[in-house]
């Protein structure tokens, strides 16, 4: 009997060699306990070796699903079918898949299984010329690049490569202008006209470096870089241009910084380019719902898509204004209603007034993309293709005004209302100045003065109107008070009580009865104002 | 978020190791106060390759095969002086049931330096990780996970320590991975299955030696049926000659969990 051993490192074919000893299963254990004894009972036969990490794959694969793989079938077809003797597998389904396609016949059956474990115990004495290391070695290798396998690992999922180039542009961006700004200096010494003629650095840039010294622009031709307005006034510029002159060398020198300053600017769009591919190969969803800058953006300030994915849809809305955002909550003002969102093409279009809505919108249903793309099976972007369509149509119907509302049923015509004119006189509020932790609540003493100064005013301003009602008719005086505070009741600002200000008219003045209420809060404080 | 984030990340972080602490001191009676911390030390505990750290809080430990690396935020130690400096890894019994075993009071832990054992159920490779510091270099852990999301993580912990292979396959099936794995001295269960007895035979029938050990972690999770389910899955072990020696409940550190020791074909 011959029997089917499979390896990491390659198909084992082994001979029983006494048969009679399977006869008795419960001891046949006994026959593995040493490398010698298992010698006895079994002899291998052929051994298969992987020639690599592929075939084993392959091999394994084909193990798992109880299939047999090419190699497996030439090797059986080679040696079993010409000892026409009965195969011992372990996997009673695989045997089944070889007695079909090859017509051998095979067996399955506890005896099998003892001789297995045995053949298991002694599996490094029983395959002479595989070393017990390199057995591991390759067993440890085969199950790294089988779990890989099973993971589905693939390079275009790594999402570093995202952070990394979004921080390189922006370095190369801050480079970029450096030099463009270094070159324009140093060339504006020898012809100072052609920086303020061409505004474009790229085209600075490779003007200088065809013409290079002041006086072969009368030779050059720069018509496939400018227009030929333009080129003429270059053209006489440099006749009459104040610059200095400059030698040989100068120039070189110049040139090198120029072809620099192009180099980088052509890395930069292949930068560019490649960034755009790998967001959309990584990330289709969100690069449809805010394009491919702010979303590699988004991902490089959460540090992967994994991180950017567990943040609630609130925190992506904010995701790049913390500093506002910490410093409204500390001073318990509005927080800052978008951070890096405010660059999506879709908050950009709107108009001011409903760029916070948009921000908000659009924040949540992009988190959605978000999870999408980073614990989602299928790469496609019909899901952002979907919610962008969405979002664009509640854009529309924010813009125009008179049609429905968006919360609530839906049925109601959206209200505008009348255009009033309310000026805003804003102070500036040095609570945000410092992040110190505010100072004690004991009001200084300039600031209890001036509330009272503010008070003792309006009282005045009231007192002489009430003194002037009283003077008119002094026995309507109940009557006159409603109309009073009627006229009261419509200037906002003066709530201050009529009655107790008419009855105390004539004995006390308001500034000393307020301060009998400056014991009460802040707030009541107000609302008196 | 960086600010929000690691404020969060802190605060998860300092969740955990309270819970931690609570529990190994409430391993050793409530309300007991730290002790001043004198000089930490690490004793070798009462099972070959694990120790206990005494510190300002006592803590089970294993010795670090990677020295320099944490494998899930678990707290390192280092102890001694010069050439006799070691690193140890605190061991978690809220989040290992192993540990919890241990701690719980079991006889006789099997898995020793160089051991080879096979770990159904690796998750993450938190409690794997562990197996890998105690089997040693020498020793080798089989570790099963079929879930690709814990089995990321997994293989991640494989590829920093050369003992521990990875198999990412169901436990269910052990002829799937035969290619794959020697035999063993010791076999783990930990699978969150409602048959570990089944699967733990299977593996054993394949892969166990004689004489080997086993130690399969049962959840009897309805109250009613608990002590039949519980039975059961006893009476499946002995029919399969698993013989078990050891049966401990993991409270507090688990609930309705139990952890069957024993030992198979002897």
């Amino acid at each position: 009997m011959l029997v089917l051993f499979e390896t990491s490192v390659g198909y084992a074919i082994f001979k029983v060699l006494n048969e009679k000893k399977l006869q008795e299963v419960d001891s046949l254990w006994k026959e593995f306990e040493t490398p010698e004894k298992a010698n006895k009972i079994v002899k291998l036969k052929h051994f298969e070796k992987f020639q690599d990490t592929a075939e084993a794959l392959a091999a394994f694969t084909a193990l798992m699903e109880g299939k047999m793989n090419k190699q497996l079938k030439k090797v059986l077809k080679k040696i079993v079918k010409e000892a026409h003797e009965p195969l011992a597998v372990a996997d009673a389904k695989l045997g089944g898949v070889i007695k079909e396609k090859l017509n051998l016949s095979c067996i399955h059956s506890p005896v099998v299984n003892e001789l297995m474990r045995g053949i298991r115990s002694q599996m490094d004495g029983l395959i002479p010329g595989v070393e017990p290391r390199e057995m591991s070695a390759m067993c440890l290798g085969l199950a790294h690049s089988l779990s890989r396998y099973r993971l589905k690992f693939s390079a275009d999922k790594v999402d570093t490569m995202i952070v990394q180039a979004i921080s390189l542009l922006d370095d190369l961006d801050k480079e970029l202008n450096n030099y463009i700004m270094r070159c324009r200096e140093w060339y504006g010494w020898h012809f100072p006209e052609l920086g303020k003629i061409i505004s474009d650095n790229l085209t600075y840039c490779k003007c200088l470096q065809k013409v290079g010294d002041r006086r072969n622009y009368a030779s050059a031709t720069l018509s496939e870089l400018l227009p030929e307005e333009v080129e003429a006034e270059v053209k006489a510029a440099a006749e009459i241009s104040m610059g200095t002159e400059v030698s040989e060398e100068d120039i070189c020198n110049i040139l090198h910084l120029c072809t620099q300053v192009i180099e980088i600017s052509e890395y930069r769009t292949q930068l560019y380019e490649y960034l755009q591919n790998r967001m959309m190969a990584i990330a289709p969803n969100v690069t449809v719902m805010v394009g491919e800058l702010v979303g590699a953006r988004l991902i490089a300030h959460a540090g992967s898509l994994l991180n950017l994915a567990k943040h609630a849809a609130s925190t992506v809305q904010i995701l790049g204004a913390e500093k506002a955002l910490f410093r409204a909550l500390k001073s318990r003002r509005d927080t800052p209603k978008y951070g890096l969102i405010y660059h999506a093409s879709l908050v950009g279009q709107t108009s001011p007034k409903n760029k916070g809505k948009i921000s908000r919108m659009l924040a949540a249903k992009t988190a959605l993309a978000i999870r999408y793309d980073a614990f989602g099976e299928d790469s496609s972007s019909a899901m952002g293709v979907e919610n962008r369509a969405k979002l664009e149509a509640r854009l529309r119907s924010l813009e125009d005004r008179g049609i429905r509302k968006i919360s609530g049923s839906g049925k109601a015509l959206a209200r505008a209302e009348k255009y009033e004119h309310k000026s805003e006189v804003k102070t500036y509020d040095p609570s945000g100045d410092s992040t110190l932790p505010t100072c004690s609540k004991k009001r200084k003493i300039e600031e209890v003065d001036k509330e009272d100064e503010v008070i003792e005013k309006k009282a005045k301003k009231s007192k002489i109107k009430v003194k002037a009602e009283e003077e008119e008719e002094n026995v309507l005086i109940v009557e006159e008070e409603t109309p009073v505070k009627k006229k009261k009741k419509k200037d906002k600002k003066k709530h201050i009580k009529e009655e107790p200000l008419s009855e105390e008219e004539p004995c006390t003045s308001t500034a000393i009865s307020t301060p009998e209420k400056k014991k009460k809060k802040k707030k009541k404080r107000d609302t008196e104002d | 978020m960086k600010p929000a984030a690691g404020a969060r990340g802190g605060g998860g972080g300092g969740r955990a190791r309270g819970r931690g602490a609570r529990g190994r001191g409430a391993g050793r009676g409530r309300g007991r106060r730290r002790r001043a911390v004198a000089a930490a030390s690490v004793e070798p505990h009462r099972h070959e390759g694990v120790f206990v750290y005494r510190g300002a809080e006592d803590a089970l430990a294993t010795r670090n095969l990677v020295p320099g690396q944490s494998v899930y935020g678990e707290r390192r130690v280092t102890v001694g002086e010069g050439g006799a400096r070691r690193e140890y890894r605190t061991w978690d019994p809220f989040r290992s049931k192993l540990a919890a075993a241990i701690l719980g009071g079991a006889e006789r832990l099997h898995i020793r330096p160089r051991a080879r054992v096979l770990y159904l159920g690796a998750a993450s490779g938190a409690t794997v990780s562990h197996v890998s510091d105690i089997v040693g270099p020498q020793g080798l852990v089989y570790a099963v996970e079929p879930s690709p999301r814990a089995g990321r993580e997994l293989v991640g912990v494989a590829r920093r320590r050369p003992n521990i292979v990875p198999v990412l396959e169901d436990a269910r099936h052990p002829l799937r991975y035969r290619m794959l794995v020697g035999m063993v001295d010791v076999l783990v269960a930990d699978v969150a299955q409602p048959d570990p007895a089944r699967i733990a035979a299977l593996n054993a029938h394949a892969f166990l030696r004689r004489g080997g050990h086993f130690l399969v972690s049962i959840r009897a999770s309805a109250a009613a049926g608990a002590a039949a389910a519980l039975a059961a899955e006893l009476r499946l072990l002995r029919r399969e000659d698993l013989r078990p020696q050891e049966q401990l409940t993991l409270e507090p550190y688990e609930r309705h969990h139990a952890v069957v020791l024993g030992v198979y074909r002897a």
